[in-house]
């Protein structure tokens, strides 16, 4: 058994365990993206960061990547993680404003702006697809492709692969396309519609009475409501 | 090595002490010289490999084969003077050599011993020459003790290594030393890791050396990746024994059996130097198994790498060598533990595995002695930029950044500004000149925001702009960013949009705030160090240069004059009255001289004046004056202007209803009647009050004729009067009038623009005898045509433009023997425009330099002499030039019979004394708002040479320019906003480009000038103009800068 603190408190883990897993253990909640208990760790999304070590030698380090350490100091959430997930939120909202996944991140982390120009490009390079292609499909179809600003995901030689059968895994697990905001037209890239706590119908419609199962948090009121006060505003003209 | 040899291999430890000691004598007892020629990468790409052919040739033809020892060794360090060799015994450095020195070389230095001076080193400091290597100045303050042998020895030759005594600390090791022992040397001499992060080596060592695992490897990090650094080439090139002795030590020390030497293929000459060496120490049996019988098994290999600069990472490059893609991993476990094919790994960089067999052969303490408390021995850094001496220079840790700038690196070339030496390649930071005397260690650079890294040291003077530096690193690293994690990869991209935004003049004040927040958590989030210190190019400089930023941001300017969306044109750029010199060359290239005209009357109320007396500063910015001509701007503007004057052409003076408020101006120069020009065409009524009897301040009363024909300027001033303005002549603010007359006669805005008329005096004895008249005096006399006797020599005292006028003036009258312009310093330091003096002197006017006046001699009340003192330069003062100091006992006395002081003037402000609510300051000027030219006092602006003291016509010009648009929203509306825009051209104009045959020949034109008796009996104008062909010729020779912008490009292809 690793002794560790957690958020001051002691904690054990198991020998091979992550950071991540150990913070699971015991319930404390980490954000993740592209991690995924059925696939090797990747720590590319930079979202499960936690901080290490104290005082000036205090850094941050990917929970999911970072083995459990006798005797280590850990933080989950403190105001320089949350800064830097918030940012990491942010950089990826502006490269896919499309994704529920992540438009319900920044809800629920209170990213209300985005201040890059948005690039609609639906992918955040987190590996997930390659991962379970290579290592639940047994596929290696796809795999990435350059460095840097250039890196993407494809097949080899943008070829269709004849590794590839179809099976659909990447699209499964694919937390940008595969499930698509689908809330109000947002002014901005920020939606903040479905997790937002405040329920808009309510105000509307004076009850929670949602067709959708989790009322108010579709939004489609909001856009109801919207379009509806624009029309009055114009009839008064 | 010599092939014809037989290599037998070493099969015991005295054997190998056989061989050293046989070569070390072979070394020490040789008589015969050894020509050294460095012959690296650098020594190559400048022909060093020719230059080691011709010495062949040469020796042969002498027939000195057995005489002389040539040798083609590694780089020599000082890459600014290859190719260079060093002559042994003596140590004669002789540098840039061409092929066909080779044989001179021989045949005077080394038969008949004669030192050759052409080829020795001057030092561009002091203009001193060198002859041995130790005198120069790059080396002096050297401590070479990694590279001091690469001019030693062969490198392709492992005999030539141990005549130094190369491998001898192996030998110590293997025989006397337990691998502990071993570890514990280099723990005790405290060398940290040269790859930048600066990791205590032997606690690496001791980590790995406490692993049980049965395989072990070493890995020696040569991918060096960062521009304008190469101290790990240069050691690999030209000493590979010392790098694979400091490994097999290493090797070892922690009990590895197998090392890999990561070097890029970008390098061949270090490939192919160390696969020889490689071969060599195998053969010899110096690797491989039971070496030197003492059963320790240890073999080194080549691993290539592509040349990603991710792959310098340790866990990056593991992958890489394994085949995998370079990318890092997280650590723990770190590669002591777990590297190589999960094998407990050793990975040091080159330098510090060059450092090892040095730290055994010279002990632990001896190391230690060298460098500060935390960071021991010496660092190479490889020295490049804006820098005389570009170099790889070796120093102990804890020198200053002057020392090995200035000292070392002989300071910024044209003896320009230094400004910032970005350290540690593009991960680094930029430091200012404020921290130049800042000690280098590992702890100073990184608490100074920078990093030591592999020691990259880009050097930056003031033509550098700090935001394109951060821009072009960011750019570097959004490419070599591997990608993998989201803050580095989406990071670094973001942050270069945006700080490309703001060179574009897009950027806004919340992208530093943005900037800033996103560069902490990219340094945060991500998992390397590539990511870890890829904001610090940013950080760094928005730390130190934040108001480069802001210009960019709030005032759209680029103060080095480097982002290009931003400087469209540097002419229209720099011009203070925003002139569209780019376009109305255009213009003029297309034979639209109409239209020119027109462009140029637009922003400036004074054309004929600007044409004539203008100091151009758009000449000395222009981009074609960067090695070469800058375009004739001036000369093109007086072009237009002639030729619209000939074809009887009338400025278009829009004519505008005087509806709005009364406006004042005093002072009907420059400043003054641009102020007003511009003021009465938005519909003010404005008068303008001057002293002298006629309008037009010191162009009238201060130019000379023979700069400016009386003619042409009256033409402007009529067109400015034209638009509508009073002109109250003789009337004198103070004496005639005062402010708040002026206030209660319905004035709602005054514009003090006076100018600097009062003359300094000289303070020294005998000024009030007679035959002493002030410069000004003596212009403004003649100028308005009153008799001035001139007589005998005449001494002018000053170095401005009124002491050069004076002398032109004096020169130009019959009883004038001689002129002779006395100045304290040197023509470099002359403010006086250099077309000027050149003029002056092709008259006959004098000008001894380094020479100030110490007391007017007088009799019977005359001037008869001059006693002078003769001055050396001393330290830069506060204007930014030497100081003239006196040198004692330097007297002497120059027979002259008038004396003409001209030393500076400064504003009459006597006219304030009763509303001393005006701040003014020690020199007399008056203080105004930088921005609005608003004075303290409310409706009172001022402007022109009464703010900056004596200045040029078109600064006092774009005062009146800038004051009349303050002084309009003032008087509309009470508040002054200001607005800063890009100066774009008005209209595109498109490019006729010169044929080849023209451009080949295109030479910017002389103006003619009249013949020198007609200049000198007359005030006739002594400049002519270009003709049409002249003119459209110099026109079409223009870059155009002004079309390298987007919206240029855009609206050129809108136009196509």
């Amino acid at each position: 058994m690793i002794r560790l603190i957690m958020n001051g408190l002691e904690v054990q883990a198991e020998e091979g365990w992550t950071l991540l897993q150990t913070a699971r253990f015991y319930g404390l909640e980490i954000p993740t993206l592209c991690y995924h208990e059925g696939l090797s760790v990747f720590g590319g999304c930079r979202l499960c960061l936690v901080e290490i070590g104290e005082g000036s030698k205090a850094r941050l380090v990917t929970s999911c990547t970072y083995p459990a350490e006798e005797g280590l100091i850990v933080h989950t959430d403190t105001k320089r993680v949350i800064a830097a997930r918030r940012m990491m939120i942010e950089l990826m909202l502006s490269v896919a404003p499309n994704s529920k996944t992540i438009q319900d991140l920044a809800s629920k982390f209170g990213v209300t702006q985005v201040r890059f120009k948005i690039r609609n490009e639906e992918c955040i390079l987190c590996g997930l697809c390659v991962r379970m292609c290579a290592e639940q499909m047994d596929g290696r179809a796809i795999g990435f492709q350059n460095r840097g600003y250039r890196r993407k995901i494809s097949t080899p030689f943008d070829l269709r692969s004849e590794e590839c059968r179809l099976c659909g895994g990447c699209i499964y697990i694919c937390p940008a396309c595969q499930l698509r905001c689908q809330g109000p037209e947002a002014e901005t890239a920020v939606c903040n519609a479905c997790l937002t706590l405040d329920p808009t119908c309510l105000d509307y419609y004076n009850e929670l009475q949602c067709w959708m199962y989790d009322a108010g948090r579709c939004g489609t009121c909001v856009r109801e409501a919207r379009e509806k006060k624009n029309t009055s505003a114009a009839s008064k003209l | 090595m010599n092939p014809r040899k037989r290599v037998k291999k070493l099969r015991r430890l005295s054997e190998l002490e056989d061989l050293i000691n046989k070569e070390k004598e072979k070394r020490e007892k040789e008589t015969r010289p050894i020509i050294s020629i460095s012959s690296g990468t650098c020594g190559r790409a400048r022909g060093s490999e020719k230059l080691t052919e011709a010495f062949k040739k040469a020796i042969r033809q002498e027939n000195l084969q057995d005489k002389i020892i040539l040798k083609s060794t590694g780089c020599h360090g000082f890459c600014e003077a290859e190719p260079n060799v060093i002559i042994y015994p003596e140590g004669i450095f002789y540098q840039k050599l061409a092929p066909k020195n080779a044989q001179e070389i021989i045949q005077r230095t080394i038969l008949k011993g004669e030192i050759i001076d052409s080829f020795l080193y001057v030092d561009p400091t002091n203009g001193q020459k060198a002859i041995r290597e130790g005198e120069i100045s790059f080396y002096r303050k050297q401590r070479r003790i990694v590279l001091g042998a690469n001019p030693l020895i062969d490198p392709l030759d492992i005999y030539d290594y141990f005549s130094i005594g190369g491998y001898s600390s192996l030998l110590k090791t293997l025989s006397s030393l337990s691998p502990e022992e071993v570890i514990e040397t280099i723990k005790k001499s405290g060398l940290r890791g040269r790859g930048g992060a600066g990791f205590p080596t032997g606690k690496k060592w001791e980590f790995a050396r406490a692993q049980k695992s049965e395989l072990k490897y070493i890995i020696c990090n040569a991918d060096e990746g960062d521009p304008g650094a190469y101290m790990d080439r240069s050691l690999l090139e030209g000493n590979p024994h010392r790098v694979i002795e400091g490994m097999i030590i290493g090797a070892y020390a922690i009990g590895a059996s197998e090392g890999y030497i990561y070097v890029r293929d970008e390098y061949p000459l270090a490939v192919a130097n160390v696969s020889i060496a490689l071969e060599q120490a195998r053969k010899l049996g110096l690797l491989g198994e039971n070496i030197l019988g003492t059963g320790f098994n240890f073999d080194l290999h080549i691993a290539k790498g592509a040349g990603a600069f991710v792959c310098g990472e340790e866990t990056a490059l593991i992958a890489s060598i394994e085949g995998r893609v370079g990318e890092p991993r997280q650590r723990p476990p770190y590669p002591a533990v777990k590297g190589l094919w999960g094998k407990p790994t050793v990975i040091n960089n080159v330098e510090t595995w060059g450092n090892v067999p040095i730290i055994l052969e010279k002990g632990a303490d001896w190391f230690a002695s060298i460098g500060t408390n935390g960071s021991k021995g010496t660092k190479i850094f490889s020295l490049v930029g804006k820098i005389n001496n570009t170099g790889l220079v070796e120093v102990p840790m804890g020198i200053t950044l002057r020392e090995i700038i200035f000292d070392i690196g002989g300071g910024i070339p044209q003896s320009r500004k230094f400004k910032a030496v970005q350290t540690g390649g593009p991960s680094g930071g930029c430091l200012p000149e404020k921290l130049i005397d800042l000690p280098i260690d590992y702890e100073s650079l990184t608490q100074a925001g920078s990093i030591m890294g592999s020691g990259g040291m880009i050097v930056m003077d003031d033509r550098t702009c700090m935001v394109d530096v951060a821009r072009y690193f960011l750019n570097f690293l959004r490419d070599e960013s591997c990608g993998k994690c989201l803050s580095c990869r989406e990071g670094t991209q973001r942050l270069w949009e945006i700080v490309t935004e703001i060179t574009k003049g897009k950027g806004t004040m919340d992208h530093l705030a943005l900037l800033e927040e996103l560069a902490m958590a990219v340094k945060d989030a991500s998992l390397c160090g590539l990511g870890q210190t890829a904001p610090n190019p940013v950080l760094s400089t928005l730390r130190y240069f934040r108001d480069e930023y802001e210009a960019h941001i709030k005032y759209k300017k680029c103060p080095a004059l480097v982002c290009k969306d931003i400087i469209s044109s540097p002419c229209h750029y720099i011009c203070p009255i925003d002139q569209e010199a780019s376009t109305y060359i255009a213009l003029i290239a297309q034979g639209r001289f109409e239209e020119a005209y027109n462009v140029i009357l637009k922003d400036n109320p004074l054309p004929s004046v600007c044409s004539r007396v203008c100091h151009h500063p758009c000449e000395s910015v222009c981009r074609a004056g960067e090695g070469g001509e800058p375009i004739a701007i001036r000369a093109l503007k007086r072009f237009v202007i002639d030729w619209a004057r000939e074809h009887n052409i009338q400025p278009n003076i829009p004519s505008t209803e005087k509806s709005r408020e009364r406006v004042a101006i005093i002072g009907a120069g420059p400043a003054g009647l641009t102020a007003g020009y511009y003021l009465s065409l938005r519909g003010f009524q404005v008068t303008i009050f001057d002293s002298l009897p006629q309008p037009g301040g010191w162009l009238i009363k201060g130019i000379p004729k023979h700069r400016l024909p009386r003619e042409l300027l009256q033409r402007d001033i009529d067109n400015i009067i034209k638009t509508g303005i009073e002109i109250r002549t003789n009337a004198t603010l103070g004496r005639d009038f005062s402010l708040a007359d002026l206030f209660n006669q319905g004035f709602k805005a005054i514009f003090l623009a006076t100018g600097a008329h009062r003359s300094i005096k000289l303070g020294i004895p005998g000024e009030e005898a007679e035959g002493v008249i002030q410069a000004t005096e003596l212009l403004k006399k003649i100028n308005f045509g009153e008799k001035v006797e001139l007589r005998g020599k005449i001494a002018i005292i000053g170095g401005g433009n009124a002491a050069i006028d004076a002398a032109r003036v004096a020169i130009r009258n019959e009883n004038c023997q001689k002129v002779i312009i006395l100045y304290r310093r040197t023509i470099n330091e002359m403010p006086a425009f250099k077309e000027e003096i050149e003029s002056a002197l092709e008259e006959g006017v004098e000008i001894q330099f380094l020479t100030a006046p110490k007391r007017i001699i007088v009799k019977e009340g005359k001037v008869i002499g001059l006693e002078c003192l003769r001055m050396k330069l001393g330290e830069p003062d506060s204007s930014g030039r030497r100081r003239p100091i006196p040198i004692e006992g330097s007297e002497f006395i120059v027979d002259v019979n008038m004396v003409i002081p001209a030393i500076g003037e400064r504003p009459d402000i006597s006219y304030l004394q009763n509303v001393d609510r005006i701040q003014v300051t020690k020199e007399e000027t008056i203080v105004v708002d930088r921005e609005s030219f608003m004075t303290n006092l409310p409706g009172v602006f001022a402007g022109g040479d009464v703010v900056t003291g004596p200045a040029t016509v078109v600064e006092a010009m774009a005062a009146g320019k800038k004051a009349a648009k303050t002084i309009e929203e003032y008087v509309s509306t009470g508040k002054i906003k200001m607005e800063y825009k890009l100066k774009r051209p008005s209209i595109w104009v498109e490019q006729v480009k010169l044929s080849e045959d023209e451009l080949e020949k295109a030479r910017r034109p002389k103006l003619t000038k009249i013949s020198m008796k007609l200049r000198k009996s007359s005030f006739k104008e002594v400049e002519q103009g270009l003709s049409e062909n002249q003119a459209i010729l110099e026109a079409k020779r223009c870059l155009r800068c002004d079309l390298e912008t987007e919206e240029a490009k855009m609206a050129m292809r809108r136009e196509k």
